[in-house]
């Protein structure tokens, strides 16, 4: 009877104990985007390390696929319950300053870790205050078939004039890669856009954004030429409207492109799975006698205002920005380092990085209004409508502008 | 009765206080949203989902002025329509021929509801991979047939997309059907069928009179639910083609989860939400209405 009584109580005591050590830890979460190219070990290991490192911090990373990291995000944030860390598109800072919901985060950050950013990235300082700190940034670039043509393309007109000579529809070889469904943003149109000298709107002397271009003579002229490639040329793999970019690319990886413009973590994902083809990247293409300008994409981490562990949430990002943390998730993700301390490292100095960063100079990013989401649908659907046959180039992007203006109330 | 006093002396009050956690959850979750969701409609709202003033029926008349709401409401009672039809119909016959008494009848039964017991997501996730017209099973089941040399890529266009997506959803909710209808079946006393074959009834006349007025209140009861699950059906039209290309496969619930969650427009998504409602509703009343009075006549 005695040893019974004596195993429950021993029973007891560490149950208690336990409990009592759970309370006592402090919980930071963290809305964590699943990048292609990271695996999910990556997050595993990390959030282990942490709590090894410590203890007293129970860290809870929630993975999310990119392309419903925004939704997810909102749907926490209008439930009241938004995590204490979130990797967003620095694109999405404006809506959640507009929320009132982030905190600026250079306020909880170690000066080592502010100095080992570099500047150039801060994306999301607005208004001289830095509300996101740079997880990834990073340019796009042209993958193609070095197998099968001798140089990368300069121009949309050289690419054009090199696709028709390696389309094979037959043997189901495409030669250029376009993706028609909705996946995040328009990566594809900014691609061509950009490399005409075009933006989305127009840049007010004050730094704001005033009416919607997309209909401008860059605008009309990059969707002529993107609906020439899907229907006069039949240059794209035939039913565009059915694939997303990740589609693209794992068409791409299969050997079924020889075009296809992506960012660095292409590069990451061709190594991964050991493609038999040779392949390599170029800058992204432009029109002639138009600059070179590719799209430039960051990404950030925020803290939110209504987090409650903002000093336990400092000290993961004091750990996720250490050099041996940062340079593995920089190598997965295939975007170049964030982080000084590991410009110099040897991983990125190869070709893939090196042009990621020699077309930084001209790049553009996304447009940073809070209204972006619902304009960004907007051209979609007007450029589906065009692949569809439903309205010209013309037309479509005349109805985008007017309906985007209408909801910026211009 | 350690108790004492008239309250626990009646057991209808013992069975309302048994009842009021269930009322507490109904209220809670279930009538403060929609509440909520009224207010919201006439309100202009903040993009945390706040009221901020009174804004009539703003949000209402601009739904109402964009040609594409109508379509997708016209696209919603289509695709509605459509596919709780298949549904009853396919399902029907499922029910009938697991009603007849065959060898491994058991192990069909068992396989039936192998769509339903998975989650649809995850069944919308394998039907995406299917139909991808580079990888997917289905075009590579009808080439290597020799039933189409070049089947078509069902999920780039507007009319493939919308039946793509519409089977679906009939595919998901067949098992359903054809398990209501087959309990209806078994419900349905032989004496009755014995009596019409003796009358000389045969096997279309005995469906006729005496499967089908049987079996009505049940197909009434399926049906409805059938109409209000696949009204509101989320998961296949937005894992399969995220409402595309374009908004052609969007229907009202893919909409206002567009307007609510990834423009932040609650407003707008409020009165798609209350006319959402109205709808169902509406059919629901008339529903009930058939189904009671049915019940009275017989």
């Amino acid at each position: 009877m005695k040893r019974k009584i004596l195993v429950v109580s021993i029973i007891l005591m560490l149950v208690l104990g336990l409990s009592i050590s759970a309370l006592a830890q402090k919980k930071v979460s963290v809305l964590w985007m699943e990048y292609d190219g990271l695996t999910p070990d990556y997050a595993l290991n990390l959030e282990k390390a942490f709590e090894e490192a410590y203890p007293e911090i129970d860290l809870n990373i929630i993975s999310t696929p990119w392309d419903e990291g925004h939704d997810r995000l909102i749907t926490f944030i209008a439930g009241g319950q938004p995590p204490d860390l979130a990797v967003i598109g620095t694109r999405w800072l404006l809506e959640l300053l507009d929320m009132d919901v982030v905190e600026p985060i250079e306020n909880w950050l170690s000066e080592d870790l502010i100095n080992n950013i570099d500047p150039a990235l801060m994306e999301g300082k607005i208004g001289g205050v830095l509300y996101g700190l740079p997880v990834a940034a990073g340019t796009r670039l042209l993958y193609y078939r070095s197998d099968l043509v001798d140089k990368a393309p300069e121009t949309y007109e050289e690419m054009l004039e090199m696709a028709l000579k390696i389309n094979n529809p037959d043997q189901k070889f495409y030669a250029v890669g376009m993706s028609g469904q909705k996946y995040v943003e328009l990566t594809e149109h900014a691609y061509y856009l950009f490399g005409n000298s075009g933006y989305y709107f127009e840049m007010l002397p004050d730094g704001t954004y005033g009416k919607c271009t997309v209909n401008d003579e860059a605008g009309i002229g990059t969707m002529t030429f993107m609906n020439d490639l899907v229907n006069k040329h039949k240059v794209t793999q035939p039913g565009v409207t059915a694939y997303r970019r990740d589609e693209l690319q794992d068409l791409f990886i299969a050997g079924n492109l020889g075009f296809f413009m992506s960012g660095g973590f292409t590069a990451t994902l061709l190594q991964q799975r050991g493609v038999t083809f040779k392949w390599d990247v170029a800058p992204i293409p432009h029109f002639e006698g138009k600059p070179q300008s590719s799209l430039i994409v960051t990404d950030s981490i925020v803290l939110f205002k209504d987090s409650k562990v903002k000093e336990e949430a400092s000290k993961f990002l004091d750990f996720f920005y250490s050099d041996a943390w940062r340079l593995e998730f920089d190598k997965m993700i295939g975007f170049p380092p964030v982080t000084k301390s590991l410009a110099d490292d040897p991983y990125f100095q190869n070709p893939v990085y090196q042009v990621m960063i020699e077309q930084i100079p001209g790049s553009k990013g996304w447009p940073l209004i809070p209204e972006w989401p619902e304009c960004n649908d907007i051209i979609w659907d007007n450029i589906v409508a065009t692949f569809l046959g439903q309205k010209t180039p013309e037309q479509a992007m005349n109805d985008a502008a007017q309906e985007i203006d209408n909801i910026r109330g211009m | 009765m350690a108790r004492s006093g008239k309250f626990w002396k009646t057991e209808s009050t013992f069975a309302y206080l048994l009842l009021l956690p269930a009322l507490i959850f109904l209220i809670v979750f279930m009538f403060y949203p929609i509440v909520y969701v009224f207010f919201m409609s006439f309100f202009k709202v903040n993009k945390l989902a706040e009221l901020v003033s009174f804004s009539g029926l703003d949000n209402y008349r601009y739904m109402f002025s964009k040609p594409e709401f109508w379509q997708i409401i016209v696209r919603s009672c289509m695709w509605t329509a459509l596919a709780v039809a298949a549904k009853t119909v396919i399902g029907l016959i499922i029910a009938l021929l697991l009603n007849v008494d065959f060898r491994g009848r058991k192990i069909v039964r068992t396989l039936t509801i192998i769509p339903w017991a998975s989650s649809v997501p995850i069944s919308a996730m394998i039907w995406q991979w299917t139909y991808n017209n580079d990888f997917g099973l289905l075009n590579y089941t009808l080439q290597s047939l020799g039933i189409m040399s070049n089947p078509p890529i069902w999920l780039a266009y507007p009319r493939s997309a919308f039946f793509a997506c519409l089977w679906v959803d009939i595919w998901c909710g067949i098992p359903f059907m054809a398990l209501v209808f087959l309990a209806g079946l078994q419900a349905i006393p032989q004496e009755l069928y014995e009596a019409a074959e003796v009358d000389g009834a045969g096997s279309l006349a005995k469906f006729r009179s005496v499967t089908l007025p049987l079996l009505s209140g049940v197909l009434t009861i399926a049906t409805l639910l059938s109409i209000l699950w696949t009204f509101n059906d989320f998961n296949v039209i937005y894992i399969l083609t995220t409402g595309g290309p374009g908004t052609s496969t969007d229907i009202l619930i893919t909409y206002i989860y567009k307007y609510a969650f990834q423009y932040l427009r609650f407003g707008p998504a409020a009165a798609m939400a209350v006319i959402t409602f109205i709808i169902l509703l509406t059919v629901s009343i008339i529903y009930a209405r058939n189904y009671f009075r049915r019940g009275e006549i017989l």
